[in-house]
């Protein structure tokens, strides 16, 4: 008997079960698991470093001039760069901040706190539910259907005044279009946040003579604002990076003369470009230009940076939250 | 609970005023709010559609940032969803300018016509393909088109020598010589215009006569790259692919093939014999120009004038693609000076 | 109601009820509370109307056997061979499952059964931030990262796209979901169940495999059929890197190009030059529109069902 092995029958005499073995099994499962989650964050880091690789060439020499520039037909033109994507970008992030963030957190106030956990409410919570499993492009269809074909409900509700409200083929319509996609993300996560909120909190201001809408107003809104923010963040971050919608509401994918400024709305009804879809487009543009490759892959660093901003910040927002509350 | 109740406040104030402000507005109608404003354009304002052809589309972009140079008022935009889904647009009078690498359609001049769209139909440049094997490959001199189709069409699937193909080329007329080696094809991704081309001039025809899908084979090493279709073509020994001619042209490693359309024999592919069509392998890339729309556009007007100008002489070349002659260019800007 | 008014002193209903001014207010922002919940109903019906009504022209003006039994997808000819989307859907979906399950199964295990909580506090926003990533980038990055470097030497073509790098491309893309699912479902088995399992002296593996994941079972089960909805609607990553565009040869194997349903509607509407103008193009988009939206809405109310049973056991 070698002395480890002493030892091991002594603990095990003393505590009637085994405590320390080398546990081959136990350690070759936790071997496994982890490489997955090893692997995964491998592949993040390749994707990370390949892609800022490839955009060195561009964004080392003219971070500047890319972030300026605009569609071009040659990947070597001094004026090549993303400044139209950008603005489709932004814009669509602002339209979703707009509609979806005020229908959704109304959304989930009326169903948690209005709805009693009526049958209505409940038909309601399904569709919502269902509502964020339908595929992206489908809601480019929805998009094409409502905003830029001049369409009509059982032929007789015409909807051509959406379109013309529109303008069509526009950032107007895009936006729309993806605040529609990330709603039901907004609703769940604003549920969520509002549910959180301690029902003492809600029966102190009822008992101080409020009425609902002012205890939602005092209470509910203060108390579930990280919540309710974080995924609108989220929401807006899922938004710029969708690409499948904008190709069927019409993004423009050749040149563009329009290179608006970012806060200058006159362009919103305009024709537009967005930042994936000139990703897309560069990708394959490099058949015929092969520098479109590295062009494509700064484009994707600028739409990296923005989406994982965006991320990071209703990640510190929730984990802070989640910290103070314990 | 004190304490996060204070550092809560700002950001719910925010929440407040954002949720207040919109809620007036989305209310129960919900989106269509129209605060922007105004921009629209009757076609008379200076702004140019150009749509169509993924193929042109980079020859009216090139032409658009050269005339921008100049003229940085009239705004345009360049979309390429493809020819076909083009004209539906420009025979609906939704473009101005449709880029095309086909002639219009017999239907499509129809729609066209009972729109009321009037167009001037204008040649821009030439497409070529170049057709490729290993510089050092001297079994090969020229192909047929019924060789082409016999080696790359989908009867073709799982062919894995040159002389594979010659019964099915010997079928539609070809010499059924081809030799017995390794046939290893390259060529663009079913993306790329130049594919499109290819099973244009190639394939289709012949498919369809035959009863096949109107597509390449799909057992071969397609690339977006045309760099990477040429280190395929110099990596094997007889090799066959095709790319873009002006990418082929005075290429390392690789030897153009002749190729013979049916009707001249053999023609070796040259800038020369490309723009003067000789070359079998080869389409016409055109612009059409809603002829109203430039009576009434200025903006329009100019461009197109810019276009006869630096975009035949300039442009299509930068591009990629090969220039007309000279006599072809006159008489393409007669066709638009003289326009009715 | 009948409150006795004559008495002097006493409360009234009505004057609990408070002013009609303030009763009006409440009532106005109940509806416009009600409005904005019904936006999502709205849209839904929209979307179904969207589609049926033009899928309704399609489904009447087809010629059945052009759907079934052809060479392949070829919209633009009048070709419209289901089958070659589906086999196509299925191999991605399938290389995508085959990717994701283990890797965001196995991360989902070691986040919530072996990761002390500061290591957690790091790596879930990392695997977060991989959830974020936008699927053009992850069709650029299969394209050009993976097909030379991972699909050439597992028997793939190194320059181009196929089933095989979009699937896999699909399955990075999918990681993050299946992850936060399973965790959660893990997360939500008792306490109790491990010490128990603990104080009989099981090993932490033991206690994983034997009591945490089968009481997580139908959490698990329902992470995957969210992913394989995931993965089915997902559109760019097979566009992208799917090695096929507008139309496609019916094939059986993953290591050549194809359409799925979503890339070939995306293919349908960005369009090529092959354009013939077949008179069904655009309806046939939203037919291929139509049966997505059918499988991923019948996969995420399964999906549902299994999440649901998860939260009532415990």
């Amino acid at each position: 008997m070698t002395f480890s092995t002493i030892g091991t029958v002594a603990r095990r005499g003393a505590n009637g079960f085994e405590r320390k073995r080398t546990d081959v099994a136990g350690g070759l499962f936790k071997a496994v698991i982890l490489s997955a989650l090893v692997v995964s964050l491998l592949v993040l880091a390749v994707l990370l470093i390949d892609t800022v690789a490839d955009a060195w060439s561009q964004l080392s020499t003219r971070t500047w001039d890319f972030l300026n520039g605009s569609l071009r037909s040659r990947s070597i033109d001094d004026k090549l760069g993303v400044k139209q994507g950008l603005y489709g970008s932004f814009w669509i992030g602002v339209f979703v901040a707009l509609t979806a963030f005020p229908i959704g957190v109304g959304a989930a106030i009326y169903l948690e706190e209005y709805a009693n956990k009526s049958r209505l409410a409940a038909v309601i919570e399904l569709v919502i539910r269902n509502l964020a499993g339908v595929p992206s492009v489908v809601y480019g269809l929805l998009g094409l259907f409502l905003f830029v074909e001049r369409s009509t409900i059982f032929g007789f509700v015409g909807l051509g005044w959406l379109a013309d409200a529109t303008g069509g083929r526009s950032v107007l319509s895009a936006g729309l279009t993806l605040a529609v996609l990330v709603l039901p993300i907004v609703i769940i996560t604003a549920q969520e946040a509002v549910r959180s909120v301690p029902s003492g909190l809600k029966e102190g201001a009822y008992g101080l003579g409020a009425t609902k809408s002012e205890m939602v107003r005092t209470q509910i809104l203060p108390y579930a604002a990280p919540g309710i923010l974080t995924g609108t963040l989220l929401a807006m971050s899922r938004a710029i990076g969708e690409a499948a919608p904008l190709i069927l509401v019409g993004a423009i994918t050749g040149g563009l003369t329009r290179n608006p400024e970012l806060w200058d709305t006159s362009g919103l009804r305009e024709k537009f470009t967005a930042l994936p879809i000139i990703i897309v487009e560069w990708v394959s543009e490099r058949g015929r230009d092969p520098g479109f490759s590295e062009a494509a892959a700064a484009a994707i660093v600028v739409l990296l940076v923005l989406v994982l901003l965006l991320n990071m910040t209703a990640i510190l927002l929730r984990n802070r939250f989640e910290k103070k509350r314990g | 609970m004190h304490r996060s109740r204070r550092s809560v406040r700002p950001a719910a104030r925010l929440l407040v005023l954002i949720l207040g402000l919109s809620l007036v507005v989305s209310a129960c109608g919900s989106g269509g709010s129209d605060g922007s404003s105004s921009g629209s354009s009757d076609g008379s304002s200076g702004e140019i559609f150009i749509s169509g052809s993924s193929t042109v589309e980079p020859i009216s972009v090139r032409v658009q940032e050269l005339f921008n140079d100049i003229n940085p008022d009239v705004l345009i935009a360049v979309d390429g969803p493809g020819t076909g889904d083009g004209f539906v647009l420009f025979c609906s009078g939704e473009t101005d300018i449709s880029n095309a690498s086909r002639a219009i359609r017999d239907s499509e001049a129809e729609e066209c016509a009972s729109n009321g769209v009037d167009y001037v139909e204008l040649q821009v440049g030439i497409d070529g393909l170049g057709v490729m094997t290993n510089a050092s490959n001297d079994l090969v001199e020229c192909v047929s088109f019924a060789d082409l189709y016999a080696l790359t069409g989908p009867e073709a699937t799982g062919y894995r020598s040159w002389a594979d193909a010659n019964a099915v080329s010997a079928e539609l007329g070809g010499a059924g010589d081809l030799p017995d080696a390794p046939l290893d094809i390259f060529g663009p991704g079913e993306e790329s215009g130049t594919f499109d081309t290819f099973v244009e001039l190639v394939v289709e025809h012949p498919a369809e006569e035959r009863g096949q899908a109107g597509t390449t084979r799909p057992d071969y090493s397609p690339s977006g790259d045309d760099n990477v279709i040429l280190q395929g073509i110099t990596g094997s020994d007889t090799s066959l692919g095709w790319v873009g001619f002006a990418f082929a042209n005075g290429a390392q490693g690789v030897k153009l093939l002749d190729v013979d359309g049916g009707e001249s024999g053999c023609v070796a592919a040259t800038p020369e014999t490309i723009a003067s069509g000789e070359y079998p392998l080869s389409r016409p890339l055109f612009v059409y120009v809603n002829s109203n729309r430039a009576a009434s556009n200025p903006g329009l007007e100019a461009y197109v004038d810019f276009y006869m100008d630096a975009g035949l002489d300039r442009a299509v070349a930068e591009v990629g693609y090969v220039e007309l002659t000279d006599a072809a260019k006159a008489e393409v800007r007669a066709a638009w000076t003289e326009r009715t | 109601m009948e409150t006795p008014d004559s008495v002097p002193g006493s409360l009234s209903l009505a004057a609990l009820a408070g002013s009609p001014r303030r009763v009006r207010k409440e009532r106005l922002i109940s509806r416009v509370m009600f409005c904005a919940a019904l936006v999502s109903v709205v849209v839904s019906a929209l979307i179904i109307y969207a589609l049926f009504s033009e899928a309704w022209i399609f489904m009447r003006d087809v010629d059945w056997s052009s759907t079934w039994g052809e060479l392949g997808w070829f919209p633009r000819r009048g070709i419209y061979d289901m089958p070659t989307l589906l086999v196509a859907s299925l191999w991605t979906t399938l290389i995508a499952m085959i990717v994701a399950a283990p890797l965001g199964m196995g991360a989902a295990i070691y986040l919530s059964e072996y990761a002390r909580p500061t290591d957690r506090a790091i790596l879930k926003p990392i695997l977060e931030i991989l959830a974020g990533i936008p699927s053009v980038v992850l069709g650029f990055f299969a394209l050009l990262w993976l097909a030379p470097n991972v699909v050439a030497h597992i028997g793939g073509e190194g320059g181009r796209g196929s089933m095989l790098t979009a699937g896999i491309g699909v399955g990075i893309l999918t990681v993050p979901l299946v992850a936060s699912i399973s965790e959660d479902a893990m997360a939500a088995v008792p306490k109790s169940l491990r010490e128990a399992s603990a104080g009989l002296g099981a090993r932490n593996a033991v206690t994983t495999v034997r009591v945490v994941l089968p009481a997580a079972v139908s959490g698990l089960v329902a992470s995957l059929i969210v992913a394989v909805s995931r993965a089915l609607g997902e559109t760019m990553v097979v566009f992208m890197a799917g090695g096929a565009a507008d139309a496609a040869i019916r094939t059986y194997s993953p290591y050549d190009g194809s359409l799925t349903m979503p890339s070939a509607m995306a293919s349908l509407a960005s369009g090529t030059d092959q354009v013939v103008g077949e008179g069904l193009t655009f309806q046939s988009l939203f037919f291929v529109g139509l049966v997505l939206f059918l499988l991923t809405l019948g996969l995420n109310l399964v999906g549902d069902r299994f999440v649901n049973r998860v939260r009532e056991q415990y």
